[in-house]
């Protein structure tokens, strides 16, 4: 039984469908990564998940239990952290998590092991409105896994954290999987849905476009190897068939991006080119394609812009 | 259910931490009452300035001067007429007497005789206290130069009871002002902030009834109001000697009457608002014309009569009344019955207009 099944939801505001038929399964034990730009429908479909918006059409069941007539039995059994953060802000943090606790009827988390889990050791006694914005963040984590969930839905828990307290939020989200929970989150990082997801629904405009594990997206969609030639001026844009291998390009800005399903004979040409002082190839990048690209591919834009 | 306690507790601790809100509900309304109650228990002991006109050429305190300077609450100043009339005008004093010369010899001989008493009626202490006295002066000067000693006299019996201070009608008002303010502003704003800031969506996506945190908010808030109350009966009565003469078991059913009015009204306030800063305008709308209109500072009879179906709406007018009659025995405006069931209309249509109108996001 998957823990999260939505059949067909939309809604929509106003002349804006914000979400236009998705259907979505995530199954148990899993980290489902829903990656998208701003925008595309993702914090919608989400909140639809957790029961905290009707959806116009469809129908979820969330551990089994359909939303539409089940929401107080599965609220007990489901963690949920919202986009904003702030909290009580004149409230202690484990005050906070305490309060949080009271609200579920079963067996709840102690507060000090949630604490410790998301490391705000330092931070217990301190009220939340003190609190960074990564701080407050892994409190909005924490106050998502005090009922030790089976279901826990993430929305966009890594944005606006720098790098490092990127990853120890990945670990802590990979510490709740191995707790035997099933994971829901939302970002529009693709190195993170990379990193941390299983599988990876890709949504643009409301719908999901792409859906599976990351390696398979790119290896689905992609043949080609990506090569960047940030110096390469209209002199190649003729290359479809001007420059051997390539299939495509994309140019973005300045940078200019090729595909390549010969990459020997395309670096070949473009060196041969260079040679001859027909274009320039300083900062050559040749790399894996990555989820960006798969996004670029289906929608013709980047996911950050 | 604890969740119910615990959610009353947070909030509390949330109050007692908020140093502006404790000081706008606890301290401010102790700050009124002393400041009010010092201006208005000032104002009794001064002696009123009265000028006696002094004729050209005549020498020294006639008969008229002389028997005023023997009252204390007059202040007795001699000069020309025309002098005293434009310190009239200028407001320094507040009556000016002006008595023929050879008054005494003619009123002694049996001729009448006219003094005139000048003075602006607007001016409570010219109009209710040195006007009445300079006549009783001037009667009892009447009879003694005649050598006829007046055979009626008054003697003055008061119930102290019955006569009340300005401070004893103050104290209520301010009572009733406080909880009015408890309910205007304390209320919608931190439930419009946590709309704001989505809690209510985070609370929202936990099995927390909403009715739990509504309740808890109504508990915390009546706390906050038996506070105000108990520092208010307090101060009026350490400071200011204001006992409550009332029942007090009725004074309690009131106060938490005319907060939950209020309170209730504070949730529409909230229901009507998007942002903390429509609460403020609405709630700053509402507050002013209840302040003055409700009679709670000033006398309802000073008001023109084409306000007063404005006066007759408000509920603070109903709270200032009741509480008046309970702490002090004022005499009453509206029965007390009247008074709680106007009360108790507006609270049923700010629940169910709140009710009807809220939106949790």
């Amino acid at each position: 039984m998957p823990a999260v099944r939505a059949v067909d939801l939309s809604k929509r505001y106003g002349d804006v469908a914000a979400v236009d038929g998705v259907s979505i399964e995530v199954e148990a034990g899993e980290i489902l990564g829903l990656l998208g730009p701003n925008g595309a429908g993702k914090t919608t479909t989400v909140e639809m998940l957790e029961g905290l918006r009707a959806p116009d059409t469809g129908a979820v069941h969330v551990l089994g239990r359909d939303l539409r007539t089940d929401l107080p039995a599965v609220r007990q059994r489901i963690g949920v952290q919202l986009q904003t953060t702030a909290l009580y802000p004149r409230l202690k943090v484990r005050e906070v998590l305490d309060l949080f606790r009271t609200f579920y009827a079963g067996d709840t988390v102690d507060t000090d092991e949630l604490i410790e889990l998301v490391d705000l050791q330092d931070k217990a006694g301190s009220l939340t409105r003190g609190l960074s914005g990564g701080q407050a963040q892994r409190l909005s984590v924490a106050l998502a896994l005090v009922n030790r969930p089976e279901m826990v839905f993430l929305d966009e828990p890594t944005t606006g954290l720098d790098p490092q307290a990127r990853r120890a939020l990945w670990d802590t989200i990979r510490d709740i999987r191995r707790r035997g929970a099933t994971v829901l989150l939302t970002t529009h990082y693709m190195e993170e849905a990379e990193a941390l997801c299983d599988r990876v629904a890709i949504m643009d405009g409301g719908r999901i476009i792409a859906e599976g594990p990351p390696a398979r997206l790119v290896d689905e969609h992609f043949d080609e190897t990506p090569i960047e030639v940030p110096a390469g001026g209209a002199e190649l844009d003729g290359a479809p068939g001007g420059v051997p291998g390539v299939e495509r390009l994309q140019r973005e800005g300045g940078a200019l991006t090729l595909y390549s399903s010969d990459t020997g004979a395309t670096l070949t040409a473009l060196t041969a080119m260079a040679t001859a002082g027909r274009t320039s190839i300083d900062g050559l990048h040749v790399r894996r394609p990555t989820l960006e690209d798969v996004f670029l591919r289906l929608t013709g834009r980047r996911i950050r812009d | 259910m604890s969740f119910v306690l615990h959610l009353y507790v947070a909030s509390q601790k949330s109050f007692m931490r908020d140093r502006m809100a404790m000081f706008w509900t606890l301290a401010f309304p102790v700050f009124f009452i002393l400041l009010f109650g010092v201006i208005f228990s000032g104002s009794r002991q001064e002696p009123v300035a009265v000028g006696v006109a002094q004729p050209a050429g005549a020498g020294g305190p006639d008969a008229v001067s002389a028997a005023l300077r023997g009252n204390a609450a007059l202040e007795i100043q001699a000069g020309a007429r025309a002098e005293l009339t434009d310190r009239l005008a200028a407001g320094d004093l507040r009556v000016v007497v002006d008595a023929p010369p050879g008054l005494a010899a003619d009123v002694a001989a049996g001729r009448p005789a006219e003094v005139e008493v000048i003075f602006d009626p607007t001016s409570a202490a010219a109009r209710d206290v040195a006007v009445p006295v300079i006549g009783a002066v001037l009667s009892d000067l009447d009879g003694a130069l005649r050598g006829a000693p007046p055979l009626i006299t008054i003697r003055f019996t008061t119930v102290t009871a019955d006569r009340l201070r300005s401070i004893d009608f103050l104290v209520p008002g301010i009572l009733a002002m406080a909880l009015m303010q408890l309910g205007l502003f304390g209320t919608a704003a931190p439930l419009v902030q946590l709309r704001e800031r989505k809690v209510l969506r985070r609370l929202g996506a936990t099995p927390l009834p909403r009715w739990a945190l509504l309740v808890s908010q109504v508990l915390h808030r009546l706390t906050i109001a038996l506070v105000q109350v108990v520092i208010i009966i307090a101060v009026g009565r350490l400071v200011f000697g204001v006992e409550i003469g009332g029942n007090v078991g009725l004074l309690a059913v009131f106060s938490a009457l005319g907060a939950l009015t209020f309170i209730s009204l504070g949730y529409l306030i909230a229901a009507l608002s998007r942002t903390e800063e429509s609460v403020f305008g609405i709630s700053s709308v509402l507050n002013f014309p209840m302040m003055f209109l409700s009679g709670i500072f000033f006398p309802l009879e000073t008001m023109p009569d084409w306000i007063r179906p404005v006066v007759q709406a408000i509920p603070l007018t109903y709270l200032g009344d009741a509480l008046r009659q309970l702490m002090v025995g004022a005499p009453p405006a509206h029965p007390l019955g009247l008074d709680a069931l106007v009360l108790g209309l507006w609270l049923a249509a700010a629940v169910t207009l709140s009710i009807r109108l809220f939106r949790w996001e």
